[in-house]
């Protein structure tokens, strides 16, 4: 009997979530298969790659990366390197510096910092918040406000400040808004109903739904995304419609495969070829499960995984 | 020696003595001096408020109590020490569990009602309701210097003739009122007894003709509340009705805290005494005057309660339960016997206990499931025990399965920082303006009574009422600003219910968010282990034929509202009914029928018991479960906001 391809066919589609302005405008979602299934059909918009930058600079960043952004002095000049990276398809400004337990910058200079970045390129722009939910409730809106008309993606608003981020960047002042939950699909679908009911758009959603570094409980990562992508194709579960954005690089840059010095852990070898590993690794699997979109920070990464896009989508 | 004297909000006072160092809860514990301790004084609940009004104790300070709270003089029972003499005021919010025996006023049917009810269809079903005790005359030659055998041979041979059977019993209780007894009615006596095949035991012996009622003594012992019945076994018939607050409370609100309490210095005994002398033994007396009987017509009781209330009213260390593997000393015994216990009623009354089914599905539930009735119908019945632990039965005459999950005290008043039981002064229903947000109350107690807390039907009113009026958000998070909605300075948010001048409490009556997430995960216990025990069997929700709901909750609870906020299945209402105390009425069809009783050993050993945490979906169903109504809207698609 001769082998009879069926497609897997969906009534159902991820939406398209469009980013920044002009001709390098970006979307991701659109596709009403799973995950480079494309035997099954279309894929809509290929997935993307972001380039991750910091308001603190390159502290403990490795040698290739201190290398690549060799002469720059602003966050800025950064950006614009960022953006000239193989294979880059938007740029991530991190705003870490505004953690309290940190260097707790004020939400001034960041925004500052933020408007300059965003005016230093023509690639889409996602900003992340500091991670504190009292600090990003005020910081993220601010940026929102500040780089109105640029349509940016503001990473993220969480259960507890969705009200706040939620409203700003996606009522106000018409950004984007990412919806960060902890790895649970009943959570990530939680906060995409209290945000809609918010009056968000759906349009204007995508949601972070947690990663860990391979290695780290990444089964539950998987699971989780593959659960997600299930329910809102096969069951059409228009809660959960919206694509997929996840930041690699911030979880495996800070385990210890990645931060251990070569002549503190001799028998693992090169640390930066190890971080680049499990940078690598982790976007592979996470774009595979469903992600639509990955941050990455080397450049040696970002280059491998568009080229694994392009060569599989 | 200290003084310590606790005056409470009606002027009484209650003077106590402590050693220094000694802690305050402790000392009011000693003095039986009420205050609610629902984390058995771990300063976690922040329950146990009182205030100082003279003198001065040693307190930690706790999140519980604010700076200009602890200025005002307000500590936590559980936190301070005595190191001097001084007065404490207990307010009434912190006494208020101690709920004032009861008894029914058996004139109205409604009291007797679900009891008759469930005779009847038990009945129905083929099971006798006869039992083994039962009044036989007994007529003996009187002694003369020719015929001089002695008393308890004469009344033996006579019993063994008359009954034709090998071996009679006569118990000491007998044998020492029996002389005179004979005498006094010339050798011809009435003989209360119990017969089973060959064998007679001899209860009691009585005058010619008397008429006394044979009676017996059903109680549903529930970690909160304790109930009972007393009933004349020939005929059914119910003589009187109590409930009372069970006095473990003081030593904790759950199972597993009374259990940590009984493994203090000889904490297994005081426990025990709680529950019996400070409790049953009090319930007895109070029913039997008003039913103008005697104690020790009360020949046999039947207790039906939970494993570990099984295991403390009868003084057996139940430290293994909580403990892996979670192994009981008894699921049912024969052994216990009223004067084992200090039980006052007649002292060789034999104690039926409701056999568990495993370590946290007790003889409440085998009794509560024989009186259910599922096991007797094609249909597939759910019946749902809603209690600190919530247990669930789910089968019909082919197969039944259980479950218990923990929901917690919240349907109690637990963990809720103006929750408290179904008292006087409780809010136990309530409905608000959409537009205003403005609050109408039902509050038990006479008329005019005002509001000190809110109970567990109250709770699923307020949250669902919030939930409908778009005040809180599916989380239960305040969504809406407004007069009553209040914000401390980090921001949480909470419902005022009534302000302190409208409240018979010294602070608002409010619900807080965290309450609120406290109850949404009790409900969302309940409503996960539905869903699991159905997913496990392959059965869908809408295949539910009718749902029974029991448990102190109360007849108050409004069934609409629980679906409403995702508690129950959302399948049509007229589907739901409350069975009020299914212990209890099982433990009264359990003492009346020597065959109910069999059924439910076969019950309980034919049900299949699930643990739910061994199930590897359970607490994905759980977060889903804990949003209003559901993660998942499809589940309740008759929801919908005003």
């Amino acid at each position: 009997m001769p082998f009879n391809r069926k497609p897997q066919k969906f009534n159902a589609q991820i939406k398209a979530v469009e980013i920044g302005v002009g001709e390098k405008a970006i979307k991701i979602g659109g596709e009403n298969i799973l995950p480079f299934y494309t035997f099954d059909g279309d894929m809509g918009n290929t997935p993307k790659v972001g380039v991750e930058i910091s308001d603190m600079g390159l502290e403990g960043a490795v040698a290739g990366i201190v290398s690549y952004y060799e002469g720059c002095t602003t966050a800025a000049e950064m950006a614009k390197k960022a953006a000239e990276m193989e294979g880059a398809d938007f740029v991530a400004l991190s705003l870490e510096g505004g953690d309290p337990n940190g260097a707790n910058k004020s939400t001034e200079e960041l925004v500052a910092v933020a408007k300059e970045v965003a005016d230093a390129i023509d690639l889409p722009l996602v900003v992340e918040g500091c991670k504190n939910v009292e600090k990003d409730s005020e910081l993220l809106v601010k940026v929102a406000e500040a780089l109105q008309g640029k349509n940016v993606l503001v990473l993220a608003a969480k259960e507890e400040n969705y009200k706040a981020v939620g409203a700003a960047a996606g009522l106000a002042y018409n950004q984007k808004v990412g919806a960060e939950s902890a790895v649970d699909i009943n959570l990530a679908k939680q906060l995409n109903v209290v945000m809609t009911q918010l009056g968000v758009k759906p349009e204007s959603v995508v949601m972070n739904v947690g990663t860990a570094a391979v290695g780290y409980g990444y089964e539950y990562v998987v699971s989780t995304m593959d659960r997600i992508k299930a329910a809102a194709l096969a069951q059409s579960d228009t809660t959960l419609q919206m694509p997929i954005i996840t930041p690699v690089a911030s979880e495996t840059w800070s385990v210890k495969e990645s931060l251990a010095e070569e002549a503190d852990a001799p028998e693992w070898g090169s640390r930066e070829e190890r971080g680049i590993s499990m940078e690598i690794q982790t976007a592979a699997a996470d774009l595979v499960s469903g992600s639509n979109a990955v941050i990455l920070r080397h450049p040696q990464s970002v280059a491998t995984i568009a080229k694994m896009i392009k060569e599989l989508a | 020696m200290f003084k310590v004297t606790f005056t409470f909000e009606s002027g009484e006072a209650v003077e106590a003595f402590a050693t220094s160092g000694e802690n305050l809860l402790e000392v009011a514990r000693k003095t039986n001096v009420a205050i609610d301790a629902p984390c058995s004084g771990n300063v976690v609940c922040g329950k146990c408020r009182v205030k100082l009004v003279e003198g001065n104790v040693v307190s930690k300070k706790s999140s519980h109590i604010s700076e200009e709270e602890f200025a005002a003089g307000w500590r936590l029972a559980c936190a301070s020490t005595v190191e001097g003499d001084c007065t404490v005021l207990v307010p009434d919010i912190a006494a208020a569990y101690k709920s004032r025996m009861k008894v029914a006023d058996l004139s109205s049917s409604d009291e007797i009602r679900i009891f008759e009810t469930a005779k009847e269809q038990i009945s129905e079903a083929g099971i006798a309701f006869t039992n083994n005790l039962s009044r036989i005359s007994v007529k003996m030659n009187v002694p003369t210097l020719d015929d001089t055998m002695p008393d308890n041979e004469r009344l033996m041979r006579a019993i063994k003739a008359q009954e034709n059977v090998d071996i009679v019993h006569l118990p000491y209780s007998v044998l020492r009122k029996m002389p005179d007894v004979l005498r006094e009615s010339n050798f011809s006596v009435t003989c209360v007894i119990g017969k089973t095949k060959n064998t007679i035991f001899v209860y009691d012996i009585l005058p010619e003709n008397d008429e006394s009622a044979i009676c017996g003594l059903a109680i549903d012992i529930g970690t909160t509340t304790v109930s009972a019945l007393i009933i004349d076994m020939e005929t059914g018939k119910i003589l009187g009705k109590a409930s009372a607050g069970n006095g473990q409370i003081r030593y904790g609100a759950d199972v597993i805290n009374r259990i940590i309490e009984s493994q203090k210095d000889n904490g297994i005994q005081k426990l025990q005494d709680a529950v019996i002398k400070e409790t049953i033994n009090p319930m007895i007396a109070q029913m039997c005057a008003s039913a103008k009987i005697k104690t020790r017509q009360i020949y046999r009781m039947c207790v039906a309660g939970n494993s570990t209330m099984n295991h403390l009213f009868a003084g057996i260390n139940a430290d293994p339960l909580r403990m892996e593997p979670y192994i009981p000393a008894f699921f049912k015994t024969n052994s216990l016997y009223a004067s084992d216990l200090g039980i006052t009623v007649h002292p060789d009354a034999h104690i039926i206990i409701a056999p568990n089914i495993g370590s946290y599905v007790g003889g409440d539930i085998t009794a509560g499931t024989l009186v259910s009735m599922i096991w007797n119908r094609p249909e597939f019945s759910l019946f749902i025990d809603l209690g600190t632990n919530g247990e669930l039965v789910f089968g019909n005459s082919d197969f039944m399965m259980s479950c218990a999950c923990s929901a917690g005290p919240a349907f109690e008043g637990g963990d809720i920082s103006c929750g408290m039981r179904a008292t006087d002064g409780a809010i136990e229903a309530c409905t608000i303006d959409k537009e205003t947000m403005e609050p109408t109350l039902t509050i038990v107690g006479d008329p005019g009574t005002k509001p000190v807390g809110i109970c567990g039907s109250g709770i699923i009113d307020v949250i669902c009422e919030l939930y409908l009026n778009g005040i809180i958000n599916p989380k239960g998070k305040f969504v809406r600003e407004g007069k009553r909605i209040k914000r401390d300075k980090y921001g949480m948010g909470s419902y005022v219910l009534a302000f302190e001048e409208e409240a018979g409490s010294i602070k608002d009556v409010e619900i807080t968010e965290v309450d609120i997430d406290n109850f949404i995960r009790a409900k969302g216990a309940i409503f996960s282990a539905i869903r699991t025990m159905l997913t496990a069997l392959d059965f869908d929700i809408s295949m539910i034929d009718d749902v029974y709901v029991a448990g102190g909750i109360g007849s108050g609870i409004n069934m609409q509202n629980a679906v409403n906020i995702g508690m129950f299945p959302d399948i049509p209402i007229e589907k739901f009914h409350y069975i009020g105390n299914s212990s209890l009425s099982g433990a009264y069809t359990m003492l009346l029928s020597k065959e109910a009783e069999k059924k439910t050993y076969e019950l309980a050993q034919n049900m299949t018991y699930m643990e739910l945490s061994a199930v590897p979906g359970y607490m994905d169903e759980f977060v889903a479960c804990c949003f209003l109504p559901h993660t998942d809207a499809n589940l309740f698609p008759s929801v919908v906001l005003r």
